[in-house]
């Protein structure tokens, strides 16, 4: 095994280069799949494996936007992505994470910042994960009665997001790819409030970013998962200069995690192909709660427990994507001789 | 035949050029994030000095060099490296799947 070991200046010490592709291609597939960075699940892997932890951060940030360009590509092309509205919360996203900084800088001068911050993260992974999943139980639910019903659709209700598109505060802006046309305000603040809540909780934000694009904005999972990468892309370019300009990037190991990232990203990003978008936001739901167990766990001291259970989790997340991919590929090649595709 | 090549082109720089825009446009509103941040505390400056005496010669010995000598230099080449691997890999992976006949043009959203 130490043949595939490879020295890294930087952190000053030997890695092994299978792992960095291991975990490269674990986050590039959740990633490419779910929208997000994935630093919750390098980070601690990395750590675990004796990456030392200043480095950590500062690595996952830099492998992170270049792992994001390859899938915003992708989805770029899969129609997924709304530059417009993905500056938009850009703008918001930025002074949000400002003031957001600000807040911890006086929860720290207090003396809170330890205690409060964990809670807080706890409690908001619990309400994320929470509602996502009660959204997909009842999708399930009116998929049923549609179907008790012989086929006819109920009318639809009128969803949080539609009440706050309504909101008609100029300038109007349509983002064709969204399919929404709201005032500009709606996705700065979304943005901002997003921005706010990550940069408090210490963390890039796609995993609350992606949920509130569908949820306060609108938008349906996939576009919500292209125009979160498009974030994730520039936030990462971002964190990647300014972490290396501190000299916390090991960059050798960020490039062999990018290998592996990029075989990931482009599977994860083709499964959303063929998989649903309740399908995928059922997913997200469990992996956001696998999240909140490992944070607990942190909280108890059961940091090595903590670490092992985020990776696991992690591989067998990637493992149900690829299965997804793999299955929805050879339903593609099929059902080209017979016609028509069906989705998971 | 010469109009299509020109139109194509024009509308695949106008694309690209959208791209390059919005990125360049976030990547400024994200950097004067830095630039406001004067109500934080100052980071601590960590002194470290990349180990290259048993190094050869090779693009990890300039990188660490880089490293040694220039660390907004280094910043930089992190940005550019990531940023040109990701593209180039993106595309590379991209053709790779499209030679292995799975359709990837636009997608209709279902939820």
């Amino acid at each position: 095994m130490s043949f595939f070991n490879v020295y890294l200046p930087v952190a000053g010490m030997q890695f092994n280069v299978l792992l960095l592709l291991l975990i490269g291609f674990t986050v590039g597939v959740c990633g490419g799949f779910f929208g997000i960075g994935g630093a919750w699940i390098v980070t601690p892997a990395l750590n675990i494996f004796g990456f030392p932890m200043p480095y950590a951060i500062g690595t996952d940030l830099a492998h992170m936007g270049g792992k994001s360009i390859v899938a915003t590509i992708r989805h770029g092309k899969f129609g997924n992505v709304d530059i417009r509205l993905g500056v938009s919360m850009i703008v918001g996203t930025t002074l949000g994470m400002e003031l957001g900084a600000r807040l911890v800088m006086r929860l720290e001068r207090m003396g809170l910042a330890e205690s409060v911050i964990r809670k807080i993260y706890i409690v908001f992974l619990l309400l994320i994960g929470s509602y996502v999943l009660y959204d997909y139980i009842s999708h399930v639910r009116r998929q049923n009665k549609i179907a008790e019903n012989g086929g006819s659709a109920p009318v639809n209700e009128e969803t949080f997001a539609m009440k706050l598109q309504r909101i008609k505060i100029p300038p109007i802006v349509q983002f064709k790819t969204a399919g929404i046309t709201c005032s500009v305000w709606l996705p700065i603040l979304v943005g901002f409030a997003t921005g706010v809540v990550a940069s408090v909780l210490g963390v890039g934000g796609g995993f609350i970013r992606m949920p509130a694009l569908i949820y306060l904005c609108g938008c349906n999972t996939l576009v919500a998962v292209g125009t979160d990468l498009f974030e994730v892309m520039v936030t990462g370019a971002y964190g990647a200069f300014t972490y290396g300009v501190k000299g916390r990037v090991e960059l050798i190991a960020a490039m062999w995690m990018l290998v592996g990232a990029a075989i990931g990203a482009q599977m994860g990003t083709v499964a959303v192909k063929y998989v649903r978008g309740y399908s995928i936001r059922l997913l997200f739901a469990v992996t956001i709660f696998i999240a909140c167990a490992s944070v607990l766990m942190k909280q108890l001291k059961l940091q090595t427990a903590a670490s092992v259970l985020i990776l696991s989790a992690g591989i067998i997340i990637s493992s149900v994507i690829i299965g997804w991919l793999i299955k929805g590929i050879t339903n593609e090649l099929s059902a080209r001789k017979s016609g028509g595709a069906k989705k998971i | 035949m010469k109009q299509g090549i020109r139109r194509y082109l024009t509308n695949k720089f106008s694309l690209v050029s959208r791209w390059i825009f919005a990125t360049l446009v976030a990547a400024t509103l994200i950097s004067s994030e830095a630039l406001a941040a004067g109500g934080g505390k100052p980071a601590t400056k960590l002194i470290n000095v990349a180990d290259t005496r048993a190094m050869g010669t090779g693009f990890a010995k300039m990188i660490a060099d880089i490293y040694n000598s220039n660390l907004w230099l280094y910043g930089l080449t992190v940005v550019i490296v990531m940023a040109a691997m990701g593209a180039i890999l993106g595309f590379a992976f991209d053709r790779l799947v499209i030679m292995l006949g799975i359709d990837l043009g636009k997608l209709e959203h279902h939820e």
